[in-house]
Order: C-alpha cells, then structure tokens, then sequence
C-alpha cells in the first residue's frame, strides 16, 4: 500500500475480554484519510466492541491505539478526533435537533447556553449533509431517516479524523439509504477516515475501499475490497463454502386467515387486507408510510376504527384477544418495545407465553423446564450468548434480533406479523430466517412482512403491497415483482395512486 | 466464575452485613448475645414487612410514598376495632383491610388511570395520615386486648412471633417473586413497560396488583406494631418512610425497576438494624450516630455499586 500516506489512525492487536471471555483478539489495522475501511463479519463478530475500543467507550484489555503515529493511552473521542454512529440511535427525542447535535458540547460563556450559535452550528452540520431539517424541530417528530441524519451530524461535530458509521442503514429505505451513500463520498473527499460496519455486501463495495473481516472475534482477512469478490468475503467471514441462497415457496392456499376491513386512524385511512393460509404477504413502502401502525393497530397495541377478522371471525383489538386467537406481532424497535434490556435472555424468550413455555402442576407457579426450552431456543436460533443467564443487553445487535423472533416463535402463532425481522441481523442469519419463515407459511402459518429491505420482499414474498402516506397504493404478485416500479409507487407523490395490479 | 463471586454480584450487601456485625461483635460482647440479636429482630419487623412491599413496587418501576401513613392508619383502625370489641382476629382482618383499601386506591389511579405513582401515593400518604390522626384524635388507642399486649412477647420456635410472621412474609414473597407468573410479569414491567405491553402482558392489571400487594403489607406491618409497642400509636409510620426505602435502595434494588429481589432487601434491613443497634450499644451519642450512619450508607452504596448491581452467569 505504498500509495498511501501515513495512516491517522493504527490498530494494533487489539483484544477485548468480559469476564474472561475473549470477544476481540489481535485486531490489527490502519485508517487512511479520505478512505472507508469496511469491518464485516457475522453477528457476534466483535465488530461493534471493536468501533467501542477505538471511540473509547471500552477500556482494550490489550493492544495499542495509535492516533498520528502515536500512541494513546486511552482514545478521548473529542480530543481523538474520533467519533460514532452507534447501532442503536442514542438521541433525546424531547429535544431539538440543536440540542442533540451540540449536547456534548453546547456553546455559550461559562453558565449561559448560546442557543442562536447552538442552532447555527446544527444547521451548518445539516446543511453540509445536504438534507433539510429545521434545527428547532424536536428529534421525536422526525422519521427514522432523518433521525439517523441527526446522528451522524451530531457524530460529525467532533470527527475531524475517523468516523465510525455502526450498522447505519438497518432502518433507512433504498431512497434514503443512497443519500447516505452520497453523504459519505463528501466526508471522504473532505478528508475523514470512515469505519463502515454493515451486513449488506452491494453497501460495502458501494462505499468502502478496504476491508477487515472478523470471525469469532479473531481478524482473518483484510485487504482491498478492489481485490477480492463479494463470494469470497462472504465466505471468509463466515469461515465455510456458502451454498446458494434460494427459498423454495409453496403455493399458498385460498383460506383466509387474517382479513382487515376498513382499518383507520389519524396515520392511514381504509385499509383493506387478507392473508391466506401459507401465504407470505410483504408491504413496502417508504419510512413513515404507516406500515407499523397498521401492525401494531391489527395487533391491538394502537387505537384505530375498523374490523380485523380471524379465520371469519371478528376478534376485538385486544393484545391478549389477538394472541389467543393465535396472532402475533414482532416489533421493529426491539430497544424501545422488545426486549426487557436488564433481564437474563432466559426471561427475554420466555415472555410472551410464559405459561406455554415451562412445564407446570399448578397455575401461575413454578419455573420447571424453563432452562431447557430457552438451550433449545437458543441453538435451533442459532443465537450466539455467553450464557442464557446473562442479560440481554450483552448479546450483539444481531442475537438480540434472533432473540425477539425466538420469544414469538415459541408461541406457535398461527398468524406472524414480523417488521423488519432481518434488522440488523448477518447475511447467513438472514438466510435462515427466511427459511424458518416459508417452513412457517408451507404449514400452512399466514405471514405478514413488513420491511425496508426491497430485495428481501422480492425474495421472501407471494403477493406485496405498496403504501404511501398511509394508503396501500399498489399489489403486485411475486409474478409481476418489479422493483422498479414498487419503488416509484412508493415514492411518487402524485395522489389516488393505481389500483391493484 | 468463582461461586463467592456470583454470590456477591446476586447480593452486593452481603460485605457490608457482615463487616457490620464482626466489627460490632469486637467493639461489643454483647452484640452477638441471643437477647440482642432478638431484639433487633423484634425491633424491626414493620419495617421488614414494610421493605418487601416497596421491594415490590420498585422491581414493578413503580413506588409506594403511601406505606409508612396505611401502617399508622391500619393500626389505628385496627385498634378501635379491638378495643371496640375484644377480637385479636377481628383486629387483624381489619389491619389488612383498611391497607387493601388503600393499596387499591393507589393501584386504581396508577395502573388504570396512569397517574405518576410519586404523586399519587403522596397524596395517599397524606390521607391516611390524617385518617389515622382524625381517627385516633391524635392519641394513642387506649383498650388493647391483653393477648395482643402479650403478643410482642411470644416466642415461637425460640424467636420472637412477630419475627417469625415476617420472616414468613419474605419466604411468600420470595416465591412470588421468583415462582410465580404474576411475580414474573412484574419485573418484566419493571424493567420495561412497553416491551411488556408489546408481549402480551396487562400492565395496568400488574400495577394494580403491585400495589395492592404493597397495602396489604403495610396493614400487616400496621397490625404487628400494636404487639410491639402495646397500642395503636397514629404517628407511628410517620419516620419509617426513608428508612423503609433506605432498606431497598442499601439492599441493591433499583428505583428503574426490573433489578434486584426480596432477598436483597433482607439485607438491606439488617444493614440498617444492626447500625442502629450497634452503635446504640457501643454508646454512641444520638446525634453521632446520625453522622457516622451516613458515612457508613456513603461506604456501603459505594461497595454496591463496585461488585455490580448485575447478575452475570
Ligand atoms: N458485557 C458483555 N459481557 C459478555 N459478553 C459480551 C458483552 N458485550 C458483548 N459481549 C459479547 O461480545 C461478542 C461480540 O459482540 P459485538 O457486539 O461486538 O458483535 P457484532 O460483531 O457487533 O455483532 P452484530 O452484527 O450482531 O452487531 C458477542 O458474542 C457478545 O455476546
Ligand atoms: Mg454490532
């Protein structure tokens, strides 16, 4: 690499152990400005411990951090100039963008806030980043697109050197996810380093340059991503030769099991919809489109008009009615409203059935067969936990994913309604669970998938609809799957819309 | 990891429980005598009972402002209610349910209502402070049944029977804790009330019931301090409040709720008995021994916080 510089930043042998467990070991590498490195591997990996050694959220248990040549005791992200977009969104969404963007660092003489410079430098940072938000605005009534925008622009405030983007585009749609793309071919030309950690590979070769793989913690490849294939990275990361990924589908039936009539409220208006036994049925559509209130106003969670129908029968939009009739909904924010964060994984899969899930002589009491289930849950999941005690919050943003669909599928739901089940979940993960899915719906399991993730419809679905501003305004049959045109209904502004295709 | 380890991280109060007591076994010879330990043991029965009813609400996210007034309030009734007719057993069923009510009027309101439980049981605190006032005309309940007067003094299985009644207090709670779905449901909305919404579980249903549990318990502890003190005393909860949370808190429970046990609140009690026991018995002046309580309470969160508040495998 002699057409480089010398490098900003230096990894060297970094390690990272929890209570004697090696999580990162020996990660070696070099930042370069103006380039993105991208860091892959599997869910477990080691990849967002190592963004926090090198933003210096984590102590390394061993290793060297080298920021100009030289050597730092303990990275100071501000003073490092080294900065992150974390997995999860860390923003207060009572405040005002201003506020979120310069809370570390709010401007002003000694005890007053100097709120005009603090929302002039917000609108600066946004500004740059090419996308309009008012600085005033509270955090809350934006859209997840534009929140991650927040969040990077916040990250930007003190990233003169590296910035580290974890998993950036797990909620964003294609539209947005190509503005953030373009976004970070600026803060390349503008001379930043970037850390790129993602699980979709068209994102990597879009952005990056170079390339760390991890497996197990252990780096074992790195290089330029010029010079080596999608294939081959993929199977460097997950350590074995991968077979095709293909799901075979089997025809659904014509017995409805979910029918919706005339479901409204203040987010969307007159939705009509059915799902078949052994049909898997996508809806696309833009963030902020409705799609999860729909979901969560079927399952009971949100208040709406209209009339949902189970097997013909009209069920009351209660979450214990809706459940009892077999009917369950697996949350896209798994932070805010899945997982009980500071509960062993045990408890976390338990949850939603803690009665069908243990073996009991008496109602309401005892635990007996609870351990077991939750191994059981655990290795058919494939979920990788130091140990079912630990709370959740120690697993990897993938595993807690895994996590939530493993405490839905422990129900025996007749009807699933997933959104985004594949948030933030690694490529042969994911390919799993789209299995585990059409298995579901070839026993005849109706399925409801909501998601982000275009090709993932194309790839999992019978039968998609598209909204807009909380109105369906196209069905397409996997026969016709188009994504162009899926894409533009989504996102065409003109009003009414086609009828089904 | 090693076993003592674990055991620490499960109960991070247990350092300091026993430092506490070899220190003051050293400084006093009498402080580990069978008389003693049975008076700290009988002294602190309310505030046991108390402390395992806040322990509730706050692995529920919750808190109950209102416990130390419903103690003063259901002794008081209660003890109207025995000098009116000479029934123990009467006594008893009242205590309970005059804390009943109350624990329910806090759950209506917070559970179904969704009004914040600090205001709410605030204000509860302040009405059954003044029922057990206006009631009692300010004065201790004159009219005790003699066996009630006995009582504070019966021994069963060689300890005191008020001790024995709230060691069986924690052993149920304990279970329902850890046995049972209902005690299940609870640190689930305690650790996150939305995801336990999303998962299928009747929050307002476990709020009520949280605090439900936590008047009964202060009826209870209402109706125990009548055999301690041999009269139904109207002012008798009003300084247990900080000491009752005291206990939690010192224990390792958590105010965000999901986090800690009913176990961890025993030694947070004791934590708190043997201080005051001990200092008392080495003679320590009163208002020293404010002072040196609470550099001890500094000494002792900090330990707490040091070994973790969580639960590694
Ligand atoms: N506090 C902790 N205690 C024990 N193990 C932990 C702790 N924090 C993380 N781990 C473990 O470290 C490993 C690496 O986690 P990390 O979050 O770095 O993975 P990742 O590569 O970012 O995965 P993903 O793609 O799912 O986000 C995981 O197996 C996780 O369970
Ligand atoms: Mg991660």
């Amino acid at each position: 690499m002699s057409v480089h510089s010398n490098p900003v930043v230096s990894v060297r042998g970094l390690s990272k152990s929890f209570v004697g467990k090696t999580v990162v070991s020996g990660v070696t590498f070099d930042l370069f400005a103006g380039e993105a490195l991208a860091l892959v591997g599997e869910n477990g990996a080691g990849k967002s411990t190592t963004k926090n050694m090198l933003c210096g959220l984590l102590t390394p248990t061993t290793g060297t951090i080298l920021v100009n040549g030289q050597t730092v005791p303990k990275v100071i992200g501000a003073e490092h100039g080294i900065s992150a977009v974390h997995q999860e969104l860390s923003l207060f969404g009572s405040l005002s963008v201003a506020e979120n963007i310069c809370i570390s660092d709010l401007p002003g003489a000694k005890m007053r806030v100097d709120w005009a410079a603090a929302e002039r430098i917000a609108q600066e940072q946004i500004a740059f980043l090419g996308i309009e938000i008012d600085a005033r605005a509270l955090v809350e009534t934006l859209g997840a697109g534009k929140q991650q925008i927040v969040e990077i622009a916040k990250a930007l405030l003190h990233a003169s050197k590296v910035l580290i983007l974890d998993e950036p585009t797990t909620s964003l749609t294609a539209v947005e996810r190509e503005k953030l793309f373009v976004i970070i071919d600026k803060l390349k030309a503008r001379g930043l380093a970037i850390v790129f950690i993602s699980h979709f590979m068209e994102e990597i070769y879009r952005v990056c340059d170079s390339f760390v793989a991890l497996r197990d913690g252990c780096q074992v490849g790195q290089g330029r991503l010029a010079e080596v294939s999608q294939r081959s990275l993929e199977e460097m990361m997950v350590g074995r030769t991968l077979e095709d990924a293909r799901v075979n589908l089997a025809a659904p039936s014509q017995t409805p099991a979910l029918e919706v009539r005339g479901l409204s409220s203040s987010d969307f208006k007159d939705i009509n919809l059915t799902v078949h036994r052994g049909e898997i049925l996508g809806i696309a559509g833009l963030m902020g489109a409705g799609r999860t209130e729909i979901a969560e106003a079927i399952f009971g969670l949100r208040a709406a008009v209209g009339e949902v129908r189970i097997d013909g029968k009209a069920v009351p939009r209660d979450v214990s009615a809706m459940m009892a009739s077999g009917l369950c909904y697996v949350t896209e924010d798994r932070r805010k409203n899945g997982l009980f964060l500071n509960r062993p994984v045990r408890e976390n899969l338990s949850a939603a059935h803690i009665a069908g899930f243990v073996q009991r002589k008496l109602r309401g009491f005892g635990f007996r067969g609870e351990k077991a289930r939750a191994h059981d849950l655990v290795s058919d999941m494939n979920i990788s936990v130091p140990h079912i005690e630990n709370n959740v919050s120690d697993l990897s943003g993938g595993n807690q994913q895994k996590v939530m669909l493993g405490r839905w599928l422990a129900t025996n739901p007749e009807i699933l309604i997933f959104d985004e089940p594949t948030k933030g979940v690694d490529i042969g993960a994911k390919f799993d669970i789209h299995e585990k899915i059409a298995a579901l719906a070839a026993t005849g399991k109706a399925i409801i998938i909501v998601s982000s993730d275009l090709p993932e419809l194309l790839h999992i679905t019978h039968r998609m609809l598209v909204m807009r501003k909380g109105r369906i305004v196209g069905e397409f049959l996997r026969s016709d799957f188009d994504s162009v045109k899926i894409i533009s209904l989504a996102a065409s502004s003109n009003e009414g819309g086609q009828d089904a295709a | 990891m090693p076993r003592i380890l674990t055991l620490l991280k499960t109960y991070p109060a247990l350092v300091i429980v026993v430092a506490l007591a070899i220190g003051f076994s050293v400084l006093s010879p009498h402080f580990a005598s069978s008389g003693n330990i049975e008076a700290m043991l009988g002294a602190n029965a309310v505030v046991m009972i108390a402390a395992v009813g806040m322990t509730v609400v706050f692995l529920a996210g919750g808190i109950d402002l209102s416990i130390s007034t419903v103690i003063s309030a259901s002794a008081v009734i209660s003890g109207l209610a025995m000098a009116a007719t000479g029934s123990v057993a009467l006594g008893a069923a009242v205590a309970v349910a005059v804390g009943l009510g109350f624990g329910a009027l806090n759950g209506v309101l917070i559970g179904f209502f969704q009004l914040t439980p600090f205001i709410t049981t605030m204000a509860t605190q302040l009405i059954a402070r003044g029922v057990a006032f206006v009631m009692s005309a300010g004065i201790a309940v004159k009219g005790t049944p003699f066996w009630m007067l006995d009582f504070g003094f019966v021994q069963w299985f060689g300890i005191p029977a008020v001790t024995v009644i709230s060691l069986m207090i924690v052993g149920l709670a304990g279970v329902a804790m850890t046995q049972t779905t209902w005690g299940r449901q609870v640190m689930l909305v305690g650790s996150n009330v939305d995801a336990a919404r999303f998962s299928g579980i009747h929050v307002p249903w476990v709020t009520f019931s949280v605090y439900l549990f936590s008047g009964a318990l202060g009826g209870i502890a209402g109706f125990i301090s009548i055999a301690n003190l041999g009269n139904a005393i109207p002012g008798v909860g009003d300084t247990l409040l900080l000491i009752i949370i005291g206990a939690v808190v010192l224990g390792g429970t958590g105010m965000a709720g999901g986090e800690g046990s009913i176990g961890r609140t025993v030694l947070g009690v004791a934590i708190l008995a043997i201080l005051t026991n001990g200092l008392n018995l080495i003679g320590i002046p009163f208002y020293d021994q404010l002072i040196i309580q609470g550099v001890l309470i500094f000494i002792g969160t900090w330990m707490a916080t040091r070994f973790g508040n969580r639960r590694d495998a």
